[in-house]
């Protein structure tokens, strides 16, 4: 019963701000601010779900196995996620992207375009 | 390209032998036999492209201990706070958001540690390297990060509302 509020609370810490994140990708004014609140669902957003569902797969199910395996999908989120955004943010602002509004200050435009 | 060393194949066998057993998670011979064999064949072949300079760094305690201390304490922490002023931001209806593009110096010398602290900022919501830059009169290399909320625009101050807390943490582990 504790165990189950407990894991409770961190699936509902996780979907709050899976909410957040989702809110922020549709809400935000441009491309970047967007990538920044998608960031959101893939850091609190699976670490909550996958810590409430170790817990319960390790002392609700007794199952090592399970509880393993959900760890590394964390972990291998956590690896790879900001390569992934590093990169797609990259290649926006090479291909052209840039905010309606001006941005606050802009030292990558200002060193490396011409 | 690089030469396939003994150490660097060591390593990755290691490595792949732990995510084999995380994933199988079944200790019959059958199961182990099978994996060190594969493991030992990726090993052979991937070696030289995942292990770049000295494969055993990782055995150091002192590096080992704040290696885990920083993933496991300090980095979570800054998640958790970062995550939260992002939520703040989003459920206040994304008016005050004041997005930018700054350019910080790093401490970090190495490949590893430039990658570990890009990494990191690109992890903590509300920060995303977006290009690191090499200026080879000062042997530094400095970062150019997407900021959402710009509270500084002096490259040193706003590294260390950016970064402080990860590099301190990370300098420990590499240099």
């Amino acid at each position: 019963m504790v165990l189950r509020i407990v894991c409770d609370v961190f699936f509902l810490i996780g979907l709050i701000f899976a909410l957040a994140g989702t809110l922020g990708i549709l809400k935000m004014p441009d491309t970047f601010s967007r990538m920044q609140a998608s960031t959101c669902v893939s850091t609190l957003g699976t670490l909550g779900v996958c810590i409430g569902g170790v817990l319960y797969a390790a002392i609700g199910m007794h199952s090592a196995s399970a509880a393993v395996k959900i760890a590394v999908i964390g972990l291998l989120i956590l690896i790879t996620n900001p390569i992934g955004s590093h990169v797609l943010a990259r290649g926006a602002y090479k291909a052209g992207i840039r905010p309606e509004k001006k941005m606050e200050t802009d030292d990558l435009g200002r060193d490396f375009d011409e | 390209m690089q030469k396939t060393k003994l150490p660097a194949v060591v390593a990755t066998f290691v490595v792949c032998f732990a995510f084999w057993i995380l994933l199988t998670w079944s200790f019959s011979a059958q199961e182990l036999i099978a994996g060190a064999v594969v493991s030992l064949c990726v090993a052979l072949f991937a070696a030289r492209f995942f292990i770049h300079k000295k494969a055993g760094w990782l055995a150091n305690p002192a590096k080992f201990f704040s290696c885990l201390g920083f993933w496991l304490c300090i980095f979570p922490v800054e998640l958790w706070k970062a995550n939260v002023n992002m939520a703040k931001i989003v459920f206040g209806g994304c008016k005050n958001v004041n997005p930018g593009i700054v350019k910080v110096p790093t401490a970090m010398k190495s490949d590893y540690g430039v990658a570990a602290v890009s990494n990191s900022i690109t992890l903590t919501p509300g920060t995303i390297t977006m290009e690191v830059a090499e200026d080879p009169q000062e042997q530094r290399n400095y970062l150019y990060v997407h900021w959402i909320n710009v509270e500084e625009t002096d490259p040193a101050k706003a590294g260390e509302a950016i970064k402080g807390t990860l590099e301190k943490g990370l300098r420990r582990v590499w240099q």
